[in-house]
């Protein structure tokens, strides 16, 4: 007798389940499906192990020893109110009613039996189901010892190859059967009795399970036609509390889902029976059954309750409190796929089909709000940590190291890692962003000045994060906005970003860029992630006026230069690169597109244009056609840019250099 | 009766006869008696099936508990056509003999072959030793 396990009178426990077989009985102390637990005594709790206890009414902890220490992550967690998912079913309560038994009870034991039910399968009841008869008040003493235990599988397993069982020792049933029981006695559908359901998420399917097969009921009994045995049934049903209120959470089925289980249940049922024949043909039931015995004696190991317990848990996982959180893509494909069916259905003749979806159930969080525990009779309350409620352990604190220390290259190395980080949060802030649109359909009308207003914030504040907010300064420097662009998630970042920003803070990243793109080029050179920015740039120019135009080509070009400079090595490293040329390219056409249609654009403007354009238009004629880099693509109204500025001789000149025709390609 | 359209599920394959293949190479075969959440396995009459070019050999082991992370797939088997196959069944032993005559082979050809880039002043780093991904 060396394992004696305590069952708390909580459902199941959680960690009884394995050790039923050979637990010793608890008494179990007020209402069994109670939702609270008035101070809790650790030894209600999950402690493993106990010294094995008299059969006292009264338990008087101050009286015991201490209790042995226990790293349970029960104690000190919330009073667990349904049964987490995993845990496994209970031992069967009222395995498969139909097996035969070929090894018959021991005399003795039957002797003692109380039968309180009808029997609808005489002798062929399994020894489960009669050890299952209450014969004793939930509420007195634990059970004589005449009563025997419920088999495990292993047992009916032997049992079916009618080998001699071994009837445990202490004879004793687990107050968890009872559990099971006072499930059977009387006991509406879970469906209809929420408190149930509620509090025996692990069980839900045993007393459905157990109480048709006591009663051999039809499939869909109402619960009023429940025949209620008298004696300790009438007992249990005082003892049920009055249905609560049920609220879903990430530990209940949707009642889709439940709908779905249920119907399966009574398919399965109803497939059982009709293999089975009728009821009253005892003979072709046994046959039949016999002759499955045969053809595969080891069938049905899993019993269909815990093929039930197993999907349950399946679409208990689709349950979740985001959907568009935890299962982004799967929201996405699945709303393509049904504007995709939507679009047909429109478009065809025929009815709307009908397909099965698999919902993916919004559930609200449930929130676990710690209470410590308490020991009855003492003072104070006892910390413990657990997963529901983290202690912290260790006070680590950061110690930042002064400047001197550190070497060149950590630094550098921690600036680089700023970086990193700002861009993740960028990133964070972009998403949300993104969603907006999402969000604010799915809104009320209320609520969506209060959704414009955050995405604006959170817009502001990606525009600080990128060119780095600095409290007084006035954003003298591109420095910041550099560390990110010469990582390649920031160059993504800024592409996507991009479409959400003001014209002029665009205009202003734009310029940025343009400003140091051969620093940025030679960065780039592994990555090649530059040209990514090129289509959101574009859209950007579409928006701007002739003057930034023209101040992005200075930008680009590096012109006007000081004749001191020989060579234009700014220039020089933009045409030499495919997204500094392509950039070009989009620049001025921009800026001839400007040109050509608006024909009010002041003088002043209109003068450095043209300068800026014949500056330009000689270093391209300079520059060798080797060096040049094979753009992204080549706008059409590029010849007639370069016309107004250049003769006809230097015009096919850079026609052919720049292959701006394209005919000759 | 499909329990959830659109998933997948192990609960309709329960004490059909399968095949699997687990994560160190191994083949079982055996009727697949129970699953879990986690489609750990529990595999009944199993037998482990060695194959060595066109011959097979197959090794009774009992129940099998597999635990569900090792399993790389499994099917199930389709007892009218397992039959039909144009491999050829062995005694164990003699599958084990050309199992180990197999690995022999592979082993000297891997020794050559890392000898070969060693003079040629390349290594090729051994794929225990090598990152996940």
């Amino acid at each position: 007798q060396a394992v004696h396990t305590r069952d708390p009178p909580q459902p199941g426990g959680l960690n009884s389940s394995i050790w039923d077989s050979s637990a010793m009985l608890r008494r179990i102390r007020g209402p069994l499906l109670a939702q609270e637990m008035p101070s809790v005594s650790v030894l209600d709790y999950a402690l493993p192990q106990r010294p094995p206890q008299s059969r006292d009414e009264e338990r008087d902890p101050s009286e015991r020893a201490l209790p042995r220490r226990s790293s349970s992550p029960i104690i000190g967690s919330p009073p667990v109110r349904a049964v987490p998912i995993g845990t496994p079913p209970k031992q069967a309560a009222i395995p498969n009613f139909n097996q035969q038994i070929l090894c018959p009870k021991p005399v003795h034991i039957r002797a003692t039996m109380q039968q309180r039910y009808p029997a609808p399968y005489g002798e062929r009841m399994s020894p489960n189901q009669l050890c299952n008869v209450p014969n004793s008040s939930l509420l007195g003493h634990p059970f004589p010892h005449s009563v025997s235990p419920v088999l495990t599988h292993l047992q009916r397993a032997q049992l079916l190859g009618g080998a001699q069982v071994k009837l445990l020792p202490a004879g004793r049933m687990s107050p968890s059967q009872f559990a099971r029981v006072s499930g059977l006695v009387g006991s509406p559908l879970p469906s209809v009795n929420p408190k149930l359901l509620q509090g025996r998420v692990g069980q839900m399917m045993s007393p459905a399970g157990g109480f048709r097969a006591f009663f051999g009921a039809p499939p869909a009994p109402p619960p009023s036609q429940l025949p209620h045995p008298p004696g300790p049934g009438s007992h249990l049903q005082n003892l049920r509390p009055q249905p609560q209120m049920f609220r879903p959470d990430t530990t209940h089925l949707h009642p889709q889902h439940r709908r779905l289980l249920h119907q399966r249940q009574q398919q399965s049922r109803n497939q059982h029976r009709s293999l089975n024949g009728s009821g009253g043909d005892r003979g072709g039931h046994r046959s039949s059954h016999q002759e499955q015995i045969r053809k595969d004696p080891y069938a049905n190991l899993m019993l269909q309750r815990e093929k039930d317990w197993v999907s349950k848990i399946q679409m208990m996982q689709l349950q979740s409190t985001d959907p568009y959180l935890d299962d982004y893509y799967y929201q996405n494909y699945f709303q393509k796929l049904e504007k995709l069916a939507a679009a047909e259905d429109v478009h065809g003749d025929g009815p709307k089909k009908e397909r099965t979806k698999l919902i993916t159930p919004q559930v609200a969080k449930l929130e676990h709000t710690y209470k410590p525990v308490q020991f009855e009779g003492s003072l104070g309350k006892l910390t413990v940590s657990s997963v529901n409620n983290p202690r912290k352990m260790i006070d680590a604190v950061v110690t930042s190291r002064s400047e001197d220390d550190e070497t060149k290259e950590k630094q550098v190395r921690d600036k680089r890692r700023q970086t990193l980080v700002t861009i993740e949060k960028t990133y964070s802030l972009l998403l949300d962003v993104e969603d907006y649109e999402r969000r604010y359909l799915l809104s009320l009308e209320g609520e969506r000045p209060a959704l414009m207003g955050e995405r604006k914030q959170k817009i502001c504040d990606i525009y600080d994060n990128l060119r780095g907010k600095a409290p007084g300064q006035d954003r003298l420097s591109d420095d910041h906005f550099m560390q990110i662009m010469c990582i390649r998630k920031g160059k993504r970042l800024v592409a996507r970003i991009l479409p959400f920003l003001a014209p002029e803070q665009a205009a202003d990243v734009l310029m940025a860029t343009a400003r140091n793109l051969p620093f940025l080029i030679k960065k780039d050179a592994q990555d090649e992630v530059l040209p990514c920015l090129l289509r959101p740039f574009s859209h950007v120019l579409y928006h701007l006026p002739l003057g930034t135009v023209t101040s992005l080509v200075q930008q680009l070009t590096n012109l006007p230069q000081s004749a001191a400079a020989p060579t234009n090595l700014h220039l020089t490293a933009v045409l030499q690169n495919k997204f500094g040329l392509s950039l070009l390219y989009l620049v001025l056409s921009r800026g001839e597109e400007l040109q050509s249609s608006d024909t009010n654009t002041e003088l002043m403007q209109d003068n450095q244009w043209t300068e800026l354009m014949l500056m330009a238009t000689r270093e391209l004629l300079r520059i060798p056609q080797g060096a040049l880099a094979k753009p992204v693509s080549i706008p059409s109204n590029l010849i007639s840019l370069f016309s107004r500025y250049v003769d006809q001789q230097k015009l096919n000149l850079l026609e052919t250099k720049l292959h701006l025709v394209q005919g000759i390609r | 009766m499909n329990y959830m359209p659109g998933t997948a599920s192990l609960i309709q394959d329960i004490d059909k006869k399968h095949l699997v293949l687990l994560r160190d190479g191994r083949t079982l075969i055996g009727y697949l008696r129970s699953i879990d959440q986690f489609a750990n396995l529990v595999l009944h009459q199993t037998v482990e099936r060695i194959h060595v070019g066109k011959k097979y050999g197959d090794i009774p082991r009992g129940i099998f508990l597999v635990r569900g992370e090792n399993v790389v797939l499994l099917g199930e088997i389709d007892l009218e056509k397992e039959s039909d196959t144009p491999l050829q069944q062995v005694s164990i032993e003699e599958i084990l003999e050309e199992q180990r005559v197999e690995q022999q082979a592979k082993q000297e050809s891997e020794k050559l072959k890392v000898k070969a880039l060693k003079q040629r002043g390349l290594s090729v780093p051994r794929a225990d030793t090598l990152d996940e991904y």
